[in-house]
């Protein structure tokens, strides 16, 4: 038995015998495990699939000639050997009040790129914020800022795993004691609070609750902890938000130096931090412009972002304030129910099949095909078939027989669209307006969708050696897709190929891969997305403002909030409606958000809810941190790929039902007779006359209406470009002139 | 917070030119010091931001992007307004997207504030096998436009910070001269055509 032989302040000490557990020499390259907890997780992305669990020790290494060079760890379970697992878990379960145990452990890493380990020498740490289990904290964790602002992430203590924690609060229950000295719930933070403050001096900030400063100077002591400093209590439910508003000049202050420090050694930083951290450090303005403030706050909003979805993380349902209710009265019970919004499986191959009889048609009613595939998508191997009902290339009363026979024909017709444009070689190399066109399609298709495997490709020689790509070489999948394209732009001859359908054609492609069929898809898509690719932007510009409309009535503070920052233009989702998200999701997520639009199955204006669910879940963030348009902008475009996208449905969902109880409660109240006072409704947002016109935008901005307009009697009208979201009807618009006309 | 801002002048710049030339392809090199051959087309509007140090001055650059497609030019004109400084580009490798520089120039004049500082960028010199438009046609548009003209390449890094730092340093002359107490604000010709022999041929 090995006995500790480095020094100590903690007399109390007794040396016990550990079977089975290694205990190496004191002098040896291993270090002494003052303490450790399982079921520390890192949480590196917000899906809790790619949680990773792990032990919070202090270890003491050897030859430490006092605490201060103690280290502070976070050790994956991955990376704990077999002894030194066992070790851990022993002095995991070792009871509260013994002394610290003769345990001997590897040293564990001062940083691991790979797998987030960390340990700091308490002299380095500067300060822990304690964050304990509450409402909406499903985990209570805790933030280490260290004295070099070192990126560490967060730990999440899932106490619930945790054998120590749950035999600690067994014992405290017994004793009826079951609250903290703090007067909280007893949490796994608490635990390892009461072992740091035995190796190194704990000084709690009165700015900041929960903050507690390590080993502080006395310098750190009066910016922090001044005497007289008040603290604003924090309730549960806001704690989050509080938190984060309460902290945000000294997390200004502190982003500021971590962001110049991020630049002298960022790859450093960014090589130890989690994904999320690693995305925004790379963010071109925080790496280059890391000390101004005004790149500084959109990454602070990001920043704030992320914690409050850690704090969503296991919210299965949206909780409601009610900001209607403050605007158009309060005797709307009916506004504050709280929507429960289910997200179900995906459609898998077997559950498809049954959905028809034996001669292949549907069995079922169309409504419960769109609502099983609204409310869960479809299994990849179903898309193939699935989209063409979707996209009306099949009807859906059709048999088997029938779509056989429809299928031909549609083939035989895209063969011969093609073989139109393709045979006629005068015309290709004549027409300056053809010929422009087939090169922009070119240019597109071979930036579009590079990194999908399906397109990747450059290893077949390009048929054409004019082609600006003659000498790059293409695949078989670009060459269709411009094939397609072209046969499009020939098809329809009015709207013509425009920039940004190669973005819509190509999933459609990827998952039918057969031209001939994914074409007549496309052909489907673009009848409703026709109108977002006028040449006056007349369908886009109604878009926006029935976002406007939507944003004033659901969300009015918000909206108050984007007029201060010159952003009612809502140019900043214009790339998001134009193509559908298909930039702002992930390739996977792209596929399912468009079939569950496809179903039409609320309102065929479905996509508008999708923003306004975007907007909602981020709409605390920009208020607090976004002062003008070019920061919304900014921000909105760099939640690309990081927005989950069964989230935001469920989200958009509960966001319809709310919208559409809304409208209903207005109606009813304005059939009701008017007082004889006069005006029933009164607006708290001053009457403008509305023009609700499907105009182009003069200067480029929308026109400004309200959706509640009061009409003559002073009563509050829901405004059209509102009510046309309640419709399940596609809307198709269709420009009018011939491209040629046009472009000559 | 803006009391703690941490650049002397904010200058926006705007891409302009025909899809495909190379406008966010010239922004990425500028801005990241990076290039991506198979690029995404830009949709709808973005921008980038870089500081620069400018005879002793921190310059903060923000350079908004476009869409090229004729289709969106409501949108993006809505931009030209705000902007100091436009960057007209056009591919050396496609002719058409050189015609179409005097459509992009009478839309600047149309819809971009008085005084603004514009410089013509032939991108891809780099490519001189499929090259379309001569260094000399280009010299020659630009000295009809009365604007700077730089040929230069995202692709092979040349010319890049050259072309971006020569139109930052025009607007900070300009906002220099417009901020001293003399009455004259027009120095503005004379800076461009200095700097437009400076930076003509590519290779």
């Amino acid at each position: 038995m090995a006995f500790s032989a480095s020094s100590s302040l903690h007399s109390s000490r007794v040396a016990r015998p550990l079977a089975a557990i290694d205990t190496a020499p004191p002098n040896s390259s291993k270090g002494k495990l003052l303490f450790a907890k399982s079921k520390v997780y890192v949480h590196p992305t917000p899906s809790a699939k790619d949680n990773i669990p792990g032990f919070i020790a202090l270890v003491r290494p050897p030859n430490a000639s006092s605490d201060r060079e103690i280290l502070l760890a976070w050790m994956p379970e991955s990376l704990l050997r077999g002894d030194d697992f066992r070790a851990y878990s022993k002095v995991d379960l070792h009871p509260e009040d013994g002394p610290a145990s003769d345990v001997y452990v590897s040293l564990p890493p001062i940083s691991s790129i790979s797998t987030f380990a960390f340990a700091i020498p308490l002299a380095r740490l500067y300060s822990v914020m304690l964050r304990p289990p509450s409402l909406g904290w499903w985990w209570g964790s805790i933030l280490i800022h260290t004295r070099d602002e070192d990126v560490v992430p967060a730990l999440f203590f899932h106490d619930a795993e945790s054998q120590s924690t749950i035999l600690q609060q067994k014992q405290r229950n017994k004793k009826f004691t079951p609250f903290a000295p703090d007067g909280d719930l007893f949490w796994g933070g608490d635990q390892f609070m009461k072992y740091l403050r035995r190796y190194s001096s704990v000084e709690k900030s009165t700015f900041e609750q929960r903050l507690y400063l390590i080993n502080p100077d006395p310098d750190d002591l009066l910016s922090f902890s001044p005497p007289n400093a008040r603290i604003e209590p924090v309730s549960d439910r806001d704690s989050l938000s509080k938190l984060v508003k309460d902290a945000r000049w000294n997390v200004l202050e502190r982003l500021a130096r971590v962001t110049r420090f991020s630049r002298r050694t960022a790859q450093d930083v960014i090589g130890n931090s989690p994904p999320a951290v690693r995305a925004m450090l790379n963010v071109p303005e925080v790496r280059q412009l890391g000390d101004d403030f005004d790149s500084a706050r959109v990454y602070l909003a990001k920043w704030a972002m992320t914690i409050s979805e850690e704090a969503e993380r296991n919210k299965t349902k949206i909780v409601w304030t009610d900001v209607v209710g403050d605007h158009i009265g309060s005797d709307f019970g009916v506004l504050n129910v709280d929507d429960r919004v289910e997200r179900r499986n995906e459609v898998s191959s077997e559950e498809w099949k049954a959905f028809f009889d034996h001669s292949g048609r549907l069995c079922i009613t169309v409504s419960e095909v769109k609502e099983r595939i609204f409310h869960g998508g479809l299994a990849p191997d179903v898309r193939p078939e699935a989209w063409l009902f979707l996209l009306g290339l099949y009807p859906w009363d059709s048999s088997q027989l029938d779509r056989q026979v429809i299928m031909a024909s549609k083939r035989d017709e895209y063969y011969r669209l093609k073989r139109q444009w393709w045979d006629d070689v005068e015309r290709q190399k004549s027409d300056p307006v053809w010929k422009d066109q087939r090169n922009r399609i070119e240019k597109d298709v071979h930036r579009t969708d590079r990194n999908i495997p399906l397109f990747a490709g450059e290893d077949t020689p390009h048929p054409d050696p004019d082609s600006p790509f003659a000498n790059i070489g293409t695949n078989v999948h670009l060459e269709q897709l411009k094939d397609m394209l072209i046969t499009y732009n020939e098809y329809n001859t009015t709207l013509g190929y425009v920039q940004g359908m190669s973005d819509l054609l190509s999933p459609i492609y990827a998952v039918i891969q057969d031209d001939a069929v994914a074409f007549w898809a496309f052909v489907g898509f673009m009848n409703r997305m026709e109108r977002n690719f006028l040449r006056d932007q007349s369908g886009m510009h109604r878009q926006l403002l029935a976002l406007d409309n939507l944003v004033q009535l659901m969300e009015p503070k918000l909206y108050t909030h984007l007029e201060k920052a010159d952003s009612t233009n809502f140019f900043f989702v214009f790339r998001m409606l134009l193509v559908w998200f298909k930039r702002e999701f992930k390739w996977d997520d792209v596929l399912r958000l468009w079939e569950v639009l496809w179903t039409d199955y609320l309102t065929s204006q479905f996509v508008l809810f999708v923003a306004l669910a975007i907007l909602d879940k981020h709409k605390d963030v920009i208020m607090e941190h976004l002062e003008h348009f070019d920061e919304v902008l900014k921000y909105m475009n760099e939640l690309s790929k990081t927005i989950d996208v069964e989230e935001t449905l469920t989200r958009a969902e509960a966001l319809f039902y709310r919208f559409q109880r809304t409208v209903e409660a207005i109606d009813r109240k304005n059939k009701e007779p008017l007082p004889s006072g006069g005006g029933g409704w009164s607006s708290p947002i001053s009457a403008v006359p509305s023009n609700n016109s499907n105009g182009a935008f003069p200067d480029g901005l929308p026109d400004k209406t309200l959706p509640l307009k009061p009409d003559v009697s002073g009563r509050i009208v829901i405004s059209d470009v509102l009510r046309e979201l309640l419709s399940k009807e596609i809307i198709v618009v269709k420009d009018t002139i011939p491209m040629e006309d046009y472009e000559s | 917070m803006a009391s703690s801002r941490n650049y002397d002048i904010l200058i926006k710049l705007l891409l302009i030119g025909d899809s495909g030339v190379g406008k966010s392809c010239l922004l990425l090199r500028f801005s990241e010091d990076s290039f991506t051959p198979s690029f995404i087309t830009t949709i709808g509007i973005d921008f980038k931001i870089r500081t620069i140090d400018l005879d002793g001055k921190r310059i903060k650059m923000q350079i908004w992007d476009t869409a090229g497609q004729e289709r969106f030019r409501t949108i993006t004109t809505a931009y030209y307004r705000g902007a100091m400084g436009i960057l007209l580009v056009y591919d050396v490798t496609d002719e058409k997207s050189f015609n179409n520089i005097r459509n992009w120039f009478a839309n600047v004049e149309q819809h971009a504030s008085e005084g603004v500082n514009k410089l013509l960028i032939g991108n891809k010199c780099d490519w001189e096998e499929k090259r379309a438009v001569s260094t000399e046609q280009g010299k020659a548009l630009a000295n009809e436009l009365g604007i700077p003209f730089i040929e230069a390449s995202a692709k092979a890094n040349i010319n890049v910070e050259e072309a971006f730092v020569s139109l930052a340093r025009q607007i900070k002359q300009r906002v220099d001269l417009a901020s001293e107490p003399q009455p004259s604000s027009s120095g503005v010709d004379i800076n461009n055509s200095k700097s437009s022999s400076g930076g003509g041929k590519c290779c």
